[in-house]
């Protein structure tokens, strides 16, 4: 197999786009993807369908997928780490969602999305453990999930407030991306959210990342709270984005050589309140990346 | 072989100190997240009770939480508590919400989170503690809980040639045996529940008095189907207790002979259990 760099050219460039998942649009005002395509074709140039497979696709991902556009598929229910998680019968739910998706990657954070087993009431999302140990696990299901589906597998820095380890995150992913010879998906609201957290500069440890391997981006809106004098961001998706999440998408886009996505993750609101981000995030990105799809 | 070499040993208690099971640890902090009385028991001293020890290293890592970042999700453990009232609401109302909500802090539901358990299903083995409050209610959600999850499941693997091979009552069906008129009951405790359990419970000032009988035996049959939808409904003591009798795989003929002390003729007993198999209450599984 070739190793993943090498792979990486075979991956198309999908340019700035927009995410989803089951049932974000009952909210009122919540945007409608094609609507965004329609109205602004170079801001939805994909769409990222976040997949529980217990809930399966919703009509808007469906639509979206019956024309043929672009997507990624954003999982939303697999601890990586678990060898367990990926029984039979998720798989066969999880290839007949590619199937219907025809996704250019498969992505997700890589942390915990359910305690105990896959069950009613049991998903939630911590970020992984942060130590050396951990590495190897969440590697060798990313190598597995990769071998099962025939689909690179880029692993998400995830949210949280409680990190636990001695790594810095981007060490971490740094360690996991080599040993499972994959690519990466960075989220940098979710990394602004950590360096806060560990009372670091936005850009801390940036030089820890094999940043050619950083395939997709994240940015996204969040609020900043305080809980009996602890200050931390709730990653809201909303309209306001950190001045430090916007650092370190400068900082990403400059350093990632093989970038071919950016999600300005919003789904919950509406298309005139969004643009702006959109506008923002495309001001940023090299000439031609977000170029209207054909 | 050289004596020693490449021989496995066991790791020495400093290996053991410092040794870290990310998922271990993982594990505890989810518990942390969901308890804070646990939470302050792994800053202590004091053992835990946890189905895997931690090491000190594991607990010195935890310890370094900060406690407050555990609390940045506010209604985490209310929406859990939430999915169990949905699936136990009659229960709920007999205990009561926060007697449903002090299950988070039982090394039940710890059990649950380490051995990647079912919360549902953990609260339900919980129950047993309030079997006197909760009685035949419980049992039916109980056993609801199990044949909803069974029927989302692939079927065990069945054996389809051998037709005296063992046999086993069907996971998506549940036989349970509760006291006399515990069915009429429930099904009058959901009505009064009325459309909106979750509303309901909420409104609820403090838990029902009036407890599900306990008298005499009722014999019930709990079928789970695909979508998560249930048959509830009363079946014949001999069912019941053939079907409990299979509960774990058995000999076919072992089980015929149960047919025949429940009261079957000899050559009835067989045709039975041919019957059962064909309407998929019992399945033959592959010998052991």
């Amino acid at each position: 197999m070739l190793d993943f760099l090498d792979r990486a050219r075979a991956l198309p460039r999908l340019g700035l786009g927009i995410s989803t998942e089951y049932g974000a649009r009952r909210q009122d005002g919540a945007l409608d993807p094609a609507a965004l395509r329609a109205a602004h074709p170079a801001y939805a140039g994909f769409l990222e369908v976040g997949v529980e497979l217990a809930k399966g696709l919703d009509d808007d991902a469906q639509a979206w997928a019956a024309r043929g556009w672009p997507t990624t598929y954003h999982f939303l229910d697999v601890n990586l780490d678990e060898p367990e998680d990926l029984d039979p019968a998720w798989l066969a739910g999880m290839r007949a969602t590619i199937d219907a998706l025809n996704p250019a990657w498969l992505c997700g954070d890589a942390g915990l999305w359910h305690f105990g087993a896959r069950d009613r009431g049991q998903m939630l999302l911590l970020p992984p453990i942060l130590v050396r140990e951990a590495v190897a696990p969440m590697a060798a299901g990313i190598v597995a999930l990769r071998a099962a589906t025939g689909r690179e597998v880029l692993p998400e820095n995830p949210p949280g407030a409680a990190f636990v380890g001695d790594l810095h995150l981007l060490e971490f992913f740094a360690a996991v991306a080599e040993a499972a010879d994959t690519g990466l998906l960075i989220d940098c609201a979710h990394l602004a959210i950590y360096q806060r957290s560990r009372g670091l500069d936005p850009l801390a440890a940036f030089d820890a990342l094999p940043w050619e391997r950083v395939i997709e981006l994240h940015v996204a809106g969040g609020s900043e709270a305080d809980l009996d004098g602890l200050a931390w961001v709730d990653d809201d998706h909303g309209t306001e984005v950190l001045a430090d999440t916007w650092a370190i998408t400068e900082a990403a886009i400059e350093r990632a050589t093989n970038l071919k996505a950016v999600v300005v993750e919003c789904e919950r609101n509406p298309i005139p309140a969004v643009v702006p981000l959109f506008a923002a995030a495309r001001e940023r990105l090299p000439a031609g990346f977000a170029a209207a799809p054909t | 072989m050289t004596e020693g070499a490449d021989v496995m040993t066991d790791p020495s208690p400093s290996e053991r100190a410092r040794a870290i099971d990310p998922q271990r640890v993982q594990r505890a902090l989810v518990c942390m997240h969901f308890d804070p009385a646990f939470a302050a028991a792994v800053r202590g001293d004091a053992a835990l009770e946890l189905p895997q020890p931690l090491s000190p290293a594991e607990r010195a890592l935890l310890r370094g939480v900060d406690p407050r970042t555990l609390r940045t999700d506010a209604m985490r453990r209310a929406r859990a508590v939430q999915a169990l009232l949905e699936e136990f609401p009659v229960t709920a109302a007999l205990l009561g919400a926060p007697a449903v909500d002090a299950f988070f802090s039982t090394p039940r539901f710890r059990e649950a989170v380490f051995t990647r358990g079912s919360m549902a299903l953990a609260f339900a083995a919980h129950l047993e503690l309030h079997a006197q409050v909760v009685g035949g209610a419980a049992t039916i959600e109980a056993a609801a809980a199990t044949v909803r999850r069974a029927a989302q499941l692939p079927p065990p693997a069945v054996d389809l040639v051998d037709a005296r091979a063992p046999l086993r009552c069907a996971p998506r069906f549940a036989p349970r045996i509760v006291p006399g008129g515990t069915l009429a009951w429930y099904e009058r405790a959901l009505a009064r529940l009325g459309p909106d359990p979750l509303r309901a419970l909420a409104e609820l000032r403090r838990p029902w008095r009036k407890r599900p009988p306990r008298g005499g035996q009722q014999f019930l049959l709990i079928e789970g189907k695909e979508g998560g939808s249930l048959a509830l409904g009363g079946a014949s003591e001999g069912l019941v207790r053939l079907l409990l009798a299979a509960a774990e795989p058995r000999p076919r003929a072992e089980l015929a002979a149960v047919a025949v002390a429940l009261g079957a003729e000899g050559h009835e007993a067989e045709e039975l259990l041919d019957e059962l198999v064909g309407d998929g209450l019992l399945l033959r599984v592959a010998a052991p």
